[in-house]
């Protein structure tokens, strides 16, 4: 019930219109700039009201309908009379500065005429599912203004950002604003800023640089070209920080690296004079740095840099094998020069590897192309012999060297030799023999821990857990067994002591130290039947009653080989101990009964081998210290010799050493890793085919192959040969349908 | 800023309200923040010729309420009978 009745005028349309219009001329009197007051808010409400009233008006007179036309209509008839002959006579950059200014007036016209006309928003348009009046505003100056200019507009913007490019300044503000009607224009999306502006800027700055890439590629040096391409990406990321849309980055960039480093990639890199290989030459870390930088974002951009790194580290240590293997034959008359050229090579690897990862590390900054194109290279030459000698061998003697007395240990403090072991278990990873490798560090191992050269017990114990660490238990196990044994025996010789002593009965009259190994963690040394010295049989016999208190199963097979002696050589001019291996000592002591002996009467005596025999004499007579003088006084051993007691001999020390030139290894160590191998291939082979079944051949020899891989490169041939053997012992069998396939036999 | 805007009803009666207040209603708010607008010396007045002052005091009250509302305070808001019509005509034209 309406208690109060309002009259309510109904408002014609014409009149109600002509309302309007008076808003819609003050509006456009300010945006024209001429001098017009600002809205009051009556005259607002009135625009307001007005529209109201005559949109809430029953039917005929409600004026939803005509309002809505009428409200596209002024904003055509303002864009066709005022804003387009405003932009059409104007041009380049004074065209866009109008396009921008009309562009902001638009949104000012829009948005006070939507505000006027707002009842229609609310009912009338979403009834009828009509475009807003903020869209149907914005679009009649898409439809009517932009369309029209864009072009024009697009190529004064091009215009502008290539005199910018030559180095000129133009105003980034403006171009800014350009970009934001071409954004704006799209209504929410992307398309029109892509299609009428990004797809124009793209094509003219991909043939801007392609142009300046062909100019610099002829006469600019490889340095220098990147410099300027550098430059160029970072003024190109500022363009668009500046004035572009963030979206064109990526395309941006991607269009300028395709111009001034795809295109040209294979003539810059490996530019002759100054590319890739005349950058590692000459050391120019910080271009190099640049070449990765530039070329790091390229896909496979990479590969040309990496390949040539690989191949520029391959030819540096190639020259080095070679340097070594001259050097060697050079000097193979002079003993110990071979020797010395290998260890220098060592060092000389080890400081290669130490540059080159440099380079790795802080240039590419470690990228896993670049550790593998290292790693690659150095698999190359790490695993050429020199001079005869494995790189395996190489690198033990290496270790040897550094561990023994007088070596690393004396010369170096315990952080350079740490570093210094880090550095040869890198190398090692490179080595593809490395059961060779373990071999030949097992027998020199062996020799320092037996004969008492070890420089240091820690440093043993630490180069060990470097290779654990590296390759796993197995490898380091025996190894690791050795060092326990030595320990292990120290204490055991303390206790046979305190047995000595309290057993009054066993006088030795001579002071023996024993030392138990464990077979199996030692390499394999021939045992003899040396006749022993009288004096010793009893030493022997008490350490053996001493060891059956211990234990009971264990059986010891005496090495005397391996032995060393502490004799006193009594001369004429003075007593000199000698030190001497036990093969030695036994020779020596012959002469306590007899002034002069034959090599056939040592020999008898003895007991002993004619290698064996020649050795030991030739050490007591032929070399420094002559302990026994030799008829006839050649330089070598024949079996119609005689010997006899030196009593002339003398010596400015009281104490020497005789040595015992060793025998060469070499054969030997490779004839067991050999043997070995055959095992390990039979042994990889069944897992295989146990686990799998049914295997074609090919496979097998790859799955092989990737089994051992970690200790050594096998031979296909030796593999198919193994394969062959287990059938014949059958544990594989042939196929019978498909020959080229082996089945496992449980 | 200016705080308060001031309404008036058909018969000149003169409602000061808070800025805020006034700006519940979309139509004021639209008009209140409109570019080119009003400067600091203008005044926010405005007349409304088709409002009768009940209705207006009423509407005043309805602002207030709203604030309070959406603040947390969850009164009734109480409508007499014979000022519903009205009202909801002058709520729908100042799009409250």
């Amino acid at each position: 019930i309406l208690s109060l009745q309002r009259v309510m005028k109904s408002i014609e349309f014409e009149q109600g219109w002509s309302v309007m219009e008076t808003g819609v001329a003050k509006l456009s009197r300010i945006l024209e700039e001429l001098p017009e007051p600002p809205f009051l808010p009556e005259e607002y409400m009135n625009q307001y009201t007005t529209i109201y009233n005559m949109c809430i008006q029953k039917p005929p007179l409600d004026y939803s309908q005509q309002l809505y036309d009428k409200y596209s209509e002024v904003i055509a008839t303002y864009n066709k009379d005022t804003v387009l002959p405003s932009l059409r006579n104007k041009f380049d950059e004074y065209m866009l500065k109008e396009l921008v200014k009309r562009w902001g007036n638009n949104k000012v016209l829009v948005r006070w005429l939507s505000r006027f006309f707002d009842y229609l928003d609310r009912y009338y348009i979403p009834r009828r599912a009509l475009p807003s009046l903020n869209v149907a505003g914005m679009k009649s100056f898409c439809d009517m203004v932009y369309q029209e200019v864009q072009s024009k507009a697009k190529d004064a913007v091009l215009a502008l950002i290539h005199k910018e490019r030559e180095g000129q300044q133009i105003d980034r503000a403006l171009l800014k604003n350009v970009i934001d009607v071409y954004v704006g224009n799209g209504m929410g999306q992307m398309e029109k800023y892509e299609e009428d502006f990004e797809s124009f800027f793209l094509e003219d700055t991909a043939s801007y640089y392609s142009c300046k890439a062909s100019k610099w590629i002829q006469g600019d040096s490889c340095p220098d070209y990147m410099l300027k391409s550098e430059e160029c990406l970072k003024k190109e990321k500022e363009r668009v920080s500046h004035y572009l849309h963030v979206a064109t980055e990526p395309k941006l960039i991607e269009k300028v690296q395709n111009e001034l480093l795809v295109v040209v990639a294979k003539r810059l890199i490996e530019n002759e004079n100054s590319g890739c290989r005349a950058l590692l030459r000459d050391d120019k870390m910080g271009d190099l740095s640049r070449m990765y930088r530039l070329y790091h974002p390229i896909l496979l951009g990479l590969d040309p840099v990496a390949d040539l790194f690989k191949q520029h580290v391959t030819a540096e240590g190639n020259a080095l094998i070679k340097q070594a293997a001259d050097a060697a034959t050079n000097q193979a008359a002079s003993s110990g020069g071979v020797q010395v050229q290998d260890q220098v090579l060592i060092r000389k690897l080890i400081e290669l590897h130490d540059k080159y990862m440099v380079y790795v590390e802080e240039c590419f900054q470690q990228h896993s192309l670049f550790h593998k194109a290292l790693k690659e290279a150095f698999e190359v030459f790490c695993n050429k012999p020199v001079a005869g000698a494995s790189s395996a061998e190489i690198l033990a003697t290496y270790c040897d060297n550094i561990l023994k007395k007088g070596g690393g240990t004396e010369k170096l403090r315990d952080e350079a030799l740490e570093e210094t072991l880090e550095k040869v278990v890198k190398l090692l990873v490179y080595i593809s023999d490395k059961d060779l490798f373990a071999e030949f560090y097992r027998k020199k191992q062996a020799r320092r821990l037996l004969f008492d050269r070890s420089g240091s017990e820690d440093l043993e114990k630490s180069i060990l857990l470097k290779f654990k660490e590296l390759l796993g238990g197995q490898f380091t196990s025996k190894m690791e067994g050795m060092v326990t044994d030595i320990t292990l025996a120290k204490d055991n010789q303390i206790s046979f002591e305190e047995y000595l002593s309290t057993n009054t009965n066993t006088k030795l009259g001579i002071d023996l130290t024993v030392t138990v190994l464990t077979t199996g963690f030692w390499p394999s040394y021939k045992t003899s039947d040396l006749n022993l010295p009288s004096e010793m049989v009893n030493c022997i016999e008490a350490f053996k009653a001493f060891y059956a208190t211990k234990t009971k199963h264990r059986r010891l097979s005496w090495i005397y080989s391996l032995g060393t002696c502490h004799i006193s050589g009594k001369f004429d001019q003075k007593t000199i101990e000698l030190i001497v291996s036990t093969y030695q000592a036994a020779v020596l002591l012959l002469f306590n009964n007899t002034e002069r002996l034959t090599y056939t009467e040592i020999l008898e005596q003895l007991n002993l081998s004619h290698e064996d025999l020649v050795r030991l004499l030739h050490s007591l007579s032929c070399l420094k210290y002559k302990i026994l003088t030799k008829e006839p006084m050649s330089r070598s051993i024949s079996k119609t010799d005689t010997f006899e007691f030196n009593a002339k001999f003398t010596d400015k020390m009281r104490r020497i050493k005789v040595p015992l030139p060793p025998m060469d290894e070499r054969k030997k160590v490779i004839e067991d890793v050999d043997k070995d191998r055959r095992y390990a291939i039979d042994a990889a082979l069944v897992r295989i085919m146990k686990s799998r079944k049914v295997l074609g051949h090919q496979q097998l020899v790859s799955e092989c192959v990737e089994h051992l891989s970690k200790m050594f490169k096998p031979d296909i041939k030796l593999i198919k040969k193994r394969i062959e053997d287990l059938i014949s012992r059958e544990y594989l069998e042939r196929d019978s349908e498909n020959p080229n396939n082996f089945k496992y036999l449980a | 800023m200016r705080e308060t805007v001031k309404l008036i009803s058909m018969e000149g009666f003169e409602f000061v309200i808070d800025r805020e207040a006034a700006m519940v209603s979309h139509t004021i708010r639209s008009m209140l923040t409109s570019p080119g607008g009003f400067s600091e010396s203008k005044d926010g007045v405005v007349t409304f010729p088709d409002i009768s002052t009940p209705i207006l005091e009423k509407i005043c009250q309805y602002f207030y309420w709203s604030l309070q509302y959406s603040r947390g305070k969850e009164t009734e808001f109480h409508i007499e009978p014979e000022l519903t019509l009205e009202l909801m005509m002058a709520a729908n034209y100042l799009h409250t």
